[in-house]
């Protein structure tokens, strides 16, 4: 994370909080980091940066401060006109990721550790060396590695990655598939760093950093789509869910049609972390996968839209339609809703 | 009984080398006649080949206890690329159940390392009790006695830990010791009547300068000019890896070498790379923290600089020993500015736990935080039934002795008589009859010149096309990556 970073994630038009943006990037899902998260369109970014410290995302807000392109309130930052103009221009030369999503249902941190060291396997197969240092994993990518190769040794290996690398790069633009490609290790080739190669390409680490994550779900999703059997079977076991375990376990019960209650004492859970758990779902699956009329009665749902038929949805407060039978969970899922039928891009 | 010959036979066969390295035949005599031996053998001595060798000759479960999850990584990965594949590590980043499996089959191992924390852990040592421990090794031994009462304590577990494995024949391998050292070593591995293999610690072929700087800016200063001059490769040691980061980035600004950070903050994937692309002549100059060197085997290393200055003598001998294995002349220098050793003190000091600290964590009944080392390490003792009297009073030992080893660095820096003679000094080594090199240090020859010491840079070296020779289309790449696959491609 830098200033510029912190930029592309702030708006000209409206108070971003500044503690959401950073519990997004650190990985928090508690259910309102989620909900901002959802409104800020920056749930992609879920756990981008774990490592993420309080100091330096107070230098970055400093940095655009002293700048005079953010107007602070307390924690809440909005972009100044002149920041605006300055996030548009940024906007224009950036690297725009395209495919972060698939971070949230793919472990990409794992799987580029695996194909990175698979493309040094092959490589090195194909110079018939077996006396070589291979890249540092953990045990556990390295056995599924060993595994794999056992598998797949006796298949014309260096063609096929060969092929599907060459595939790959081709339809990235030229100065993308020379960024990843001199990422890339193997035989004589120990592979640069990602801030070697973001110094030559003229890109602050922050920048690289989010191209290369980019692109790693890029390949993963090209891997994914493959019909080559060695490289596709790379992805194996690397789903990931979009929401919580403990979540998605109420949320089967709940589909099942088991009321609140009745999961809340199946599983030995507060009704409160049951609610929790149902809101962590809404915001985080497409709004098909999710019944939001087992829990608000459509004469509800009409009352409080038409309240609020005006007012912009970061706005409506739920004092506003205390005099209904409601709960604030329920307006919760009210305005989730709302967000998904409207600008939601799930 | 092994005889001699056996042990040149297999060293022929197996690592292909005719004749042993001073002290390795020594110690593996010692070890085949059952002695516990304890070999003293300078940087790039070629300590792991004792243990290589005599696993192989014996065909025992040789037990390598060792300070570092990179170093063994590293060492595992060597004895995989010279074919042993009998060789893992158990390591905390194992889940339970890799760990159990290996555990549950150490009969197919012939090397497993571990650090002394995983030694110590019930499990563990249950299962290298039923398997039969045909040597145990202490690697990097030193540590049981600079690292054990402040920084890991399971070190000074080993001594029991080596009963409990039923008293295996112990080989204790370090670098650099003093006696002092090399008495609480065995002391601590209960071993007094080990044997000590010892080989002198000096260096010759390794110039010795220390220089002084007013300011931050000089010391910048003359570093750039340095790196600009000096023949590569090299490496500068920091002690702190924000300043690494930052000199890297001004080195490759400045001058037309090479240059990369390494330090424990790096992924694995970049540390990986650094360390390969030196190895391959592909970087110049490392710029590192003490997380570099332990494990790195590189010939040619031509200068190691020391930008701060290192919190004992022991530690700064190790990391000189990177440079010249290959024999040829190199230079250590040590970049100095009058107060640099307060921050080495606060870094030295840092690590002690202070007097109310040990109070205050004493009083804690609950399990330590993860990630809280002082509460950790006190939490230790407690748990070893230490009162809290002894702590206090072994801690204050301790800051003592810290303090000194920082004052007898700083006598190195300051001293105005010959650098390498304080050193012999130091380790209790004096030289019998040997000249002094001809070149030797700073003070000697006060008025040495880089260039005499053939140190410096042909004119031509480092341009700037070597540091564009990555910037390779995407297509080169891949054809370089995968042999013949682009026709291979076009045939099938």
């Amino acid at each position: 994370m830098d200033a510029m970073q912190l930029m592309t994630f702030l708006s000209p038009t409206a108070p971003r909080r500044l503690r959401v943006i950073e519990n997004i990037l650190v990985g928090k899902r508690t259910v309102s980091t989620l909900y901002w998260g959802m409104r800020y369109q920056q749930l992609s970014w879920l756990g981008y940066e774990k490592k993420l410290t309080r100091e330096v995302m107070d230098q970055a807000v400093t940095e655009l401060t002293a700048k005079g392109w953010v107007n602070l309130v307390q924690t809440n930052a909005q972009l100044t006109d002149q920041g605006g103009a300055a996030r548009q221009k940024l906007m224009q030369n950036r690297y725009q990721p395209r495919c972060l999503n698939l971070r949230l249902v793919v472990d990409i941190e794992t799987f580029w550790q695996r194909f990175l060291l698979a493309t040094q396997v092959v490589s090195e197969q194909s110079y018939q060396n077996y006396h070589y240092y291979p890249l540092q994993v953990s045990w556990q990518v390295k056995q599924s590695v060993k595994r794999w190769f056992s598998r797949f040794h006796e298949a014309d290996l260096s063609s096929q990655f060969y092929s599907f690398w060459q595939h790959f790069f081709r339809q990235l633009p030229d100065s993308q598939a020379a960024f990843m490609s001199r990422l890339l290790v193997g035989h004589q080739r120990p592979g640069e760093t990602r801030l070697q190669v973001a110094r030559d390409f003229g890109l602050s680490e922050a920048e690289a950093g989010v191209m290369a994550t980019d692109l790693v779900c890029q390949l993963a999703r090209a891997v994914s789509q493959t019909q080559l059997a060695s490289v596709n079977s790379l992805l194996t076991g690397l789903k990931r869910s979009l929401i919580s375990t403990s979540a998605q376990q109420t949320l089967t019960s709940f589909m099942a049609g088991d009321s609140l209650t009745v999961i809340s004492r199946k599983r030995a859970l507060k009704l409160s972390t049951v609610r929790e758990h149902l809101l962590e779902a809404a915001i985080m699956l497409p709004k098909e996968q999710f019944d939001f009329q087992r829990v608000l009665p459509l004469k509800l749902v009409t009352e409080v839209q038409r309240r609020f038929v005006d007012t912009p949805l970061d706005e409506w407060q739920f004092k506003q339609v205390g005099d209904l039978s409601i709960e604030f969970w329920q307006f919760r899922l009210i305005e989730i809703l709302r967000s998904k039928q409207t600008d939601d891009q799930h | 009984m092994i005889s001699t010959e056996q042990l040149y036979q297999v060293l022929e066969q197996r690592f292909g080398f005719t004749r042993f390295r001073p002290g390795q035949l020594e110690a593996l005599k010692q070890l085949a006649a059952g002695h516990h031996t304890l070999a003293v053998l300078p940087t790039g001595a070629g300590k792991t080949l004792i243990y290589e060798l005599y696993g192989a000759v014996t065909s025992q479960l040789v037990l390598i206890v060792s300070p570092l999850i990179s170093l063994m990584a590293d060492q595992v990965t060597t004895l995989n690329v010279q074919g042993e594949k009998r060789a893992a590590a158990l390591t905390s980043l194992m889940t339970y159940a890799e760990k159990n499996w290996v555990l549950r089959h150490l009969g197919q191992y012939r090397f497993l390392f571990v650090s002394p924390e995983m030694l110590s852990q019930d499990q563990v040592l249950a299962a290298f009790q039923t398997a039969k421990v045909g040597l145990l090794v202490v690697d990097e031994a030193h540590c049981i006695s600079t690292w054990g009462p402040d920084f890991r304590p399971e070190y000074l577990l080993l001594g029991q830990i080596r009963h409990q494995l039923n008293d295996p024949l112990t080989l204790m391998t370090t670098a650099t010791a003093t006696p002092q050292v090399r008495a609480d070593v065995k002391q601590k591995l209960q071993l007094p009547q080990a044997v000590e293999i010892i080989q002198p610690v000096d260096r010759p072929n390794i110039f010795l300068d220390v220089e002084s700087f007013q300011t931050r800016a000089d010391k910048d200063d003359r570093l750039v000019e340095l790196v600009a001059g000096l023949k590569k490769p090299g490496v500068i040691y920091f002690s702190s890896k924000k300043k690494a980061n930052e000199m890297a980035a001004l080195l490759n600004a400045k001058t037309a070498s090479r240059v990369a950070a390494y330090h424990a903050d790096l992924d694995p994937e970049t540390r990986f790379k650094v360390q390969q692309q030196f190895m391959q002549n592909q970087l110049d100059v490392i710029c590192a923290t003490s997380a570099f060197g332990m494990g790195i085997d590189k010939d040619n290393v031509r200068f190691v600089i020391h930008y701060h200055l290192p919190s004992d003598v022991e530690a700064y001998w190790q990391e000189i020993g990177r440079a010249g294995r290959d024999g040829e002349q190199s230079v250590a220098i040590l970049l100095y500015q009058p107060g640099d050793e307060q921050i080495a003190r606060f870094l030295s000091e840092a690590t002690v736990p202070q007097e109310n600290e040990i109070h205050y964590y004493f009083q804690q009944d609950a399990p330590q935080v993860a990630g809280d080392v002082k509460a950790n390490l006190i939490w230790f003792y407690k748990q070893h039934r230490y009162r809290e009297e002894q702590v206090q009073a072994s801690f204050a030992k301790r800051r003592q002795q810290r303090l000194s080893a920082l004052q007898k660095m700083l006598s190195y820096v300051r001293t105005s008589g010959c650098k390498r003679q304080y050193i012999q000094r130091y380790f209790d080594q004096f030289p019998s009859g040997s000249k002094a090199p001809k070149h030797c240090c700073s003070i000697d020859e006060p008025g040495f010149n880089l260039s005499e010491l053939g140190l410096l840079a042909a004119k031509s070296e480092p341009a700037g096309e070597q540091k564009e020779l990555e910037a390779t289309a995407w297509q080169s790449i891949l054809l370089q990556l995968f042999n013949d696959a682009g026709q291979a491609s076009g045939t099938t």
